[in-house]
């Protein structure tokens, strides 16, 4: 398991925590990152709905580069992911559009072939390590918890570029909520939009509307902590919680965790060295029962 | 399995202040549609259920319903699929999301046409028709990019799951936007920014979550996601200034200058100092969390190999005009992934 390991701007800015906790948790689980240093931002749908062909050009470096080491490429975000693997969608079955792209990419002696995959940490903590290799590794069962699991929006929508499970009714971290020996709590919000990309544009008509209510549906469920894969949903449940608590004028207070955190506290790994402690809502109460 | 039940949303004003719940026990009949299953409940057990439906060949867009919490044409599913897809012995029928309903699946479509009305969603020429008499033609690639959203039955499946007008019912919606986008982009159409301006009126345009539900809830693949994110593109090719136009400036300057988004700086310069000033809590917060790169209020560091970054996109720039990029391969066409890790556990 080695994976051309594509961080994002998120990890390497305002989610510290979600980058040492994803390197830490990959090394228990045997997956060898090799990070891509030389990768730019994806462009994060906002480069993608000004300038499209920019935006092609900049993931098919980004995607040249992992082949250039012959290795799958490993995200740590929903968007990432999604942009990337729309990219390659795009080039993969435009062979005009390729051409042009690899035009541009002559300048700095890369090309894209489309030799690699695109796929998430989630994806292949489920399909390459295996759940039953995550249960014998699990050293400090999540039994007490009642864990509330959000997708976000591109790790499952649109199922023609996503397509690794039914959108309708995605399971992946509730399967792994299991194996980690908590308990997956069912709640309104568990498939529902974070809010985060209409935020410069619409932060309190839409925005902090729906991360208020999100959060509010775990809580309304009696989960402990929500879960995410994806850093841009999780600075929005959690970074930008008190602004949707202001907005709606209740006391919501929901942890969330990044998915790596998560699988982290079960296979033994301190809550420090994950990062609990970098959360603006407060994880004080889940630190206490790990310990 | 023998029988499955039906769980029907049921409301009357007329009769009772609160919506309630009826489940009907109905027999599992291959190739019975989640309309044909209303029709035997109506038939057999309750003829007072109310559902909207005509064609039955998912053309007309009048059964639009939630099943099991998502949108989708009554007459396009089938109970069997359903069963196995929730792996459950009960479906859940509920009128569409986001609209006012009259009665029990009936829900008022005026609250949308209203919406439509807004965007003029119908065709305004450009210039008289051509001197042979002969209709408004058009290219092939011109056409390609109309070609998908002219597809659209207004159905409200996409109105029904959208994440944007669930907290804010001023949202155009993605139905709307997507109709705009037929007429914006259509080559013939001399409407074009009156219709921009209309879906642009206190940024609207711009409110969607990229949440991709619509995409993923048409039954006829129109992408209604997809022409949103085109409209956009053509607002900015247009010259119209918006948030979302300045932030796209920013990931394009920050890729250009760095490769990474600069999270810290960002802020500033999508609102200016004012609007930064305003953020202070949220920063401050951020910084005694650990979660601010001081470095980055200087610029902070560059990705590996940056001088190729900028080659490329001045390139990229200098040949964007020369690009034609169709707007999808095939509608039908998936993401086909090989993932080797996947490929290996399947053979081991």
């Amino acid at each position: 398991m080695k994976y051309a390991f594509y961080t994002g701007c998120s990890a390497k800015g305002v989610a510290p925590e979600l980058y040492d906790s994803t390197k830490l948790v990959a090394e228990k689980l045997g997956m060898e990152l090799i990070e891509l240093e030389a990768a730019t931002c994806c462009g994060a749908g906002a480069v993608q709905e000004k300038d499209e062909f920019l935006s092609l050009v900049i993931n098919a470096r980004n995607l040249a580069l992992a082949e250039e080491l012959g290795l799958d490429m490993l995200t740590i975000c929903n968007t990432c992911t999604l942009m990337l693997r729309e990219a390659k969608f795009k080039l993969d079955h435009d062979p005009e559009v390729r051409a042009a792209v690899n035009e541009v990419l002559k300048e700095s002696g890369l090309e894209y072939k489309g030799t690699i995959e695109v796929t998430h940490f989630l994806w292949e903590v489920i399909d390459a390590v295996g759940l039953d290799k995550i249960k014998e590794m699990v050293v400090r069962p999540l039994k007490e918890f009642k864990i509330a699991p959000f997708y976000g929006c591109h790790i499952i929508r649109p199922p023609y570029l996503t397509g690794y499970e039914d959108p309708d009714n995605p399971t992946s971290i509730e399967r792994l909520i299991e194996a980690l020996g908590g308990t997956p709590v069912d709640h309104d919000a568990r498939l529902a939009c974070c809010g985060f990309h209409s935020f410069w544009s619409a932060e309190d008509k839409v925005t902090l509307r729906l991360t208020a209510m999100d959060t509010q549906a775990a809580k309304k469920e009696k989960a402990d902590f929500m879960v995410t894969p994806c850093p841009l949903c999780h600075t929005q449940l959690d970074a930008m919680q008190p602004e949707a608590e202001e907005k709606i004028g209740v006391n919501i207070g929901m942890p969330v965790l990044h998915l790596p955190q998560l699988i982290g506290l079960a296979i033994g790994l301190k809550p420090k060295e994950l990062g609990l402690h970098k959360h603006v809502i407060s994880t004080k109460a889940i630190i206490e029962k790990v310990a | 399995m023998e029988f499955f039940y039906l769980k029907v949303f049921r409301y009357d004003p007329t009769k009772n202040a609160e919506p309630y719940y009826k489940t009907y026990k109905l027999p599992v009949e291959k190739g019975m549609t989640l309309l044909a299953a209303l029709f035997k409940a109506k038939e057999e057990q309750d003829p007072s259920i109310s559902f909207r439906y005509n064609c039955r060949a998912a053309i007309c867009g009048s059964c639009a319903v939630k099943i099991n919490g998502h949108a989708n044409l009554a007459c396009k599913v089938q109970i069997t699929h359903l069963l196995e897809k929730y792996n459950t012995d009960t479906i859940i029928v509920e009128p569409a999301g986001n609209i006012r309903v009259l009665k029990d699946l009936v829900y008022d479509m005026d609250w949308v046409v209203d919406k439509l009305k807004r965007i003029k969603p119908w065709f305004i020429p450009k210039e008289p028709p051509p001197a042979d008499g002969k209709e408004y033609r058009q290219d092939p690639f011109d056409h390609q990019k109309i070609d998908y959203a002219s597809d659209c039955i207004l159905c409200n499946s996409c109105m029904s799951d959208c994440n944007a007008l669930k907290v804010n019912k001023d949202f155009l919606g993605p139905m709307v936007i997507s109709k705009a986008y037929r007429f914006i982009a259509d080559s013939r159409d001399g409407a074009k920014r009156e219709r921009l301006e209309e879906v642009l009126k206190d940024f609207n345009l711009e409110w969607c979550v990229r949440c991709m539900e619509c995409t993923t809830r048409c039954p006829k693949e129109v992408q209604p996601y997809e022409n949103i994110i085109r409209t956009r593109i053509i607002a900015a090719e247009e010259g119209f200034k918006s948030p979302g136009e300045i932030h796209a400036e920013i990931f394009e300057n920050d890729i250009y200058n760095r490769g990474l988004l600069n999270e810290m700086l960002l802020p500033m310069r999508q609102e200016g100092l004012l609007g930064a000033a305003k953020r202070a809590p949220f920063g401050l917060r951020m910084f005694f969390k650990g979660k601010v790169n001081i470095a980055d209020f200087f610029g902070g560091h560059k990705v590996k190999r940056h001088e190729e970054v900028q080659k490329i996109m001045d390139k990229a720039r200098e040949m964007k005009d020369k690009v034609k990029i169709k707007i999808i391969p095939d509608v039908h066409t998936v993401y086909e992934d090989k993932r080797k890790s996947k490929k290996k556990e399947v053979q081991s």
